[in-house]
């Protein structure tokens, strides 16, 4: 009887903590001053909080750079972590280093962003994230919920990073949506346009603000990312009505909750950064305590719409959606 | 007239001026008229300020000689700084006070460490543009604070002026800063130093200029023209991202070179700033309503902008080579 109890704790012992704190680090390409990745940041403390594990996150100093992940996957190779967490915003440069790290007996799993052709691309484990063609079909379709009864159809797609594959991929899923919601309205006139919007707020806001003020029958404007927030300032500031130009985007940073309560926004993508940060910490946790495998988790194609959005606000204030 | 012309080719302010006019009319045309309707003007006019702003300082300092790199950083700190205070319970003016003085602080720090350790302006402030960004992010934690619009001043900084609502209260801060520096810099006995200072520095000293304090006040000019200006973004914008200015130091360089300021020091105006820094949005701006293809967006911004440097060099001297009768 002693010997079973000493055994079963022992086994207790095993799977609530490792015999030594796990060492995981998460490198991606964005940096410090990015407020989705701050959310992401929250999620992996806090799940290293949970199961004592020696964290660290590591930003690049240029957003986007993939060569400066690169380097800091290695500086963190060299100190042999039991696990690496990243974002493979790339579908070549990450392939050796992740390869790398797989033979040296490092868990490696994929969050944010995938390689585009998923596991058959990259040796990650697993992918913890949102697949952004879905995401954007998504978008798409629910936004055409809004589009008038009658008349063309004006889309404007802001691909906020061109080449880069969250931005493209997501621009490229709601156009999918577009091609087929025209050959399914054959009688009606579609028409879709893309633009560089960029990543700054007050640029998306000028651009596409110039964009609309050029071609005021644009029916939607799809924003890759959140920065379609600005341009519902600036059509407030005109004097145009909510809904007279539909907007929808990623992401429930604050901005966009506070203007889908204003209106401006429809429809907004929810891709859960928290839960990025959060759910890999725990598959590192499960991997190395009781051996499960690390698995694939869609973080999200959920669609917002203004009626969450007094919920939803704390939560994304916090950094938790 | 011929002697008119030639005054005029070589003020680079002038050839720059006419770079612009003459962009202004090939993106009317290429936006089917759209460029210059109301609309887009309003939305040009009310972001141009922030920019031009921090082109300004920048100008000013590069006359004397020295470089600020960290005034993208500065334009994020300083309206990040308000935002945290305000949310702490501080009221809008002090807020802005403590983040004025913030700025203030890294351009005497700026200045400073530059003289003191005769180290390259371009270092120290690279190194203050990772600081100080890295110090927008600490003090907001990573989310950054909700302002609470019904506390600000609207009318002061973002409210819709003039005829037409055409401009924004921003835009006359910026018109009065940027006539209060031109003044200060053409009429004054610090704008004489200040180009002696960058024109050539042992003359400058010999004369007995206090050349440190004159640098030393530039980088502090700079770098509060740089926070002042990220305030009006944010309070147009609503929102002080900790992102916000990103690439600003490099567009604001560009902005002074354009307008025929010397990477050299000692020669450049502050109307030759402000005309680059317009020449900039312009671009940028023209670019969208000609509908450049969006993969070929940023090469055609980064090439308008070169033609427009090597066009004003290319005017200047022309008018440095025609010969007037006297």
């Amino acid at each position: 009887m002693k010997l079973k109890l000493l055994a079963a704790a022992a086994m207790l012992a095993s799977v609530s903590a490792p015999a030594l704190a796990l060492d995981i680090v998460f490198t991606h390409h964005s940096s410090a001053s990015n407020t989705f990745w701050q959310a992401v940041k929250k999620g992996f403390d806090d799940g290293c909080e949970r199961v004592d594990a020696d964290c660290q996150m590591i930003f690049t100093q240029t957003e986007g750079s993939v060569q400066e992940q690169l380097a800091n996957m290695e500086a963190a190779l060299a100190r042999e972590p039991d696990a690496v967490l990243t974002s493979i915003v790339d579908n070549t440069a990450l392939d050796e280093i992740v390869q790398r790290a797989r033979d040296a007996g490092v868990i490696v799993i994929g969050v944010n962003v995938d390689d585009l052709e998923g596991a058959a691309g990259n040796a990650r484990q697993a992918f913890v994230g949102q697949g952004f063609l879905p995401a954007g079909y998504s978008l798409g379709e629910a936004q055409s919920a809004n589009f008038p009864d009658e008349g063309p159809i004006n889309v404007l797609v802001g691909i906020s990073a061109p080449g880069q594959n969250w931005s493209e991929q997501r621009g490229a899923g709601v156009m999918n949506f577009m091609e087929e919601y025209a050959a399914a309205n054959p009688n009606r006139e579609v028409n879709v346009e893309r633009i560089d919007s960029g990543t700054d707020l007050a640029t998306v806001s000028d651009r596409v603000g110039a964009y609309l003020a050029a071609n005021p029958e644009t029916t939607a404007y799809f924003d890759t990312g959140f920065w379609h927030a600005g341009v519902a300032r600036v059509l407030a500031d005109r004097g145009i009505e909510p809904g007279e130009v539909l907007l929808g985007g990623f992401d429930l940073v604050p901005e966009a909750v506070e203007q889908m309560q204003a209106g401006y926004i429809q429809v907004q993508v929810d891709q859960q950064p928290y839960m990025q940060g959060f759910m890999p910490v725990m598959q590192v946790y499960l991997s190395k305590t009781i051996g499960l495998a690390p698995a694939d988790i869609d973080t999200g194609q959920g669609i917002v719409t203004p009626a969450d959005a007094d919920a939803i606000m704390d939560l994304s204030a916090q950094g938790l959606r | 007239m011929m002697r008119l012309i030639k005054l005029a080719l070589q003020k680079p302010e002038l050839a720059a001026l006419l770079l612009l006019a003459i962009l202004i009319g090939v993106f009317h045309i290429t936006s089917n008229g759209f460029f210059l309707s109301y609309a887009n003007m309003r939305g040009l006019l009310g972001f141009l300020p922030e920019m031009a702003l921090v082109a300004v300082g920048v100008t000013l300092l590069m006359i004397c000689g020295e470089f600020d790199l960290s005034v993208g950083s500065v334009f994020a700190l300083m309206p990040m700084t308000m935002a945290v205070l305000m949310v702490a319970g501080w009221g809008f003016l002090p807020a802005v006070a403590i983040g004025m003085l913030v700025c203030a602080a890294i351009g005497f720090i700026n200045g400073f460490l530059t003289i003191k350790f005769g180290i390259p302006s371009f270092i120290t402030t690279l190194g203050m543009l990772f600081m100080a960004r890295s110090m927008t992010v600490v003090i907001s934690g990573g989310f950054p604070p909700r302002l609470q619009m019904d506390r600000i001043p609207e009318q002061l900084f973002i409210a819709f002026v003039g005829p037409g609502d055409l401009l924004r209260a921003s835009f006359l801060w910026f018109v009065g800063i940027a006539l209060f520096m031109a003044f200060l810099l053409g009429k004054t006995n610090f704008g004489n130093w200040v180009r002696a200072t960058g024109g050539f520095l042992p003359a400058a000293q010999a004369m007995g200029i206090p050349t440190a304090r004159v640098k030393i006040a530039c980088f502090m000019i700079c770098s509060m023209l740089a926070g002042f200006a990220g305030m009006i973004q944010v309070l147009r914008l609503g929102s002080p991202l900790p992102s916000i200015g990103e690439g600003l130091e490099l567009q604001a360089v560009a902005a002074a070179v354009i307008g025929g300021t010397s990477l050299f020091g000692g020669v450049g105006s502050i109307l030759g700033g402000v005309i680059g820094a317009t020449l900039i949005r312009v671009i940028d701006n023209g670019m969208v309503l000609s509908q450049v293809d969006s993969n070929w967006f940023k090469f055609a911004v980064g090439a308008l902008t070169i033609l427009a440097v090597v066009a004003n060099a290319w005017l200047r001297k022309r008018g440095r080579a025609m010969k007037v009768e006297t």
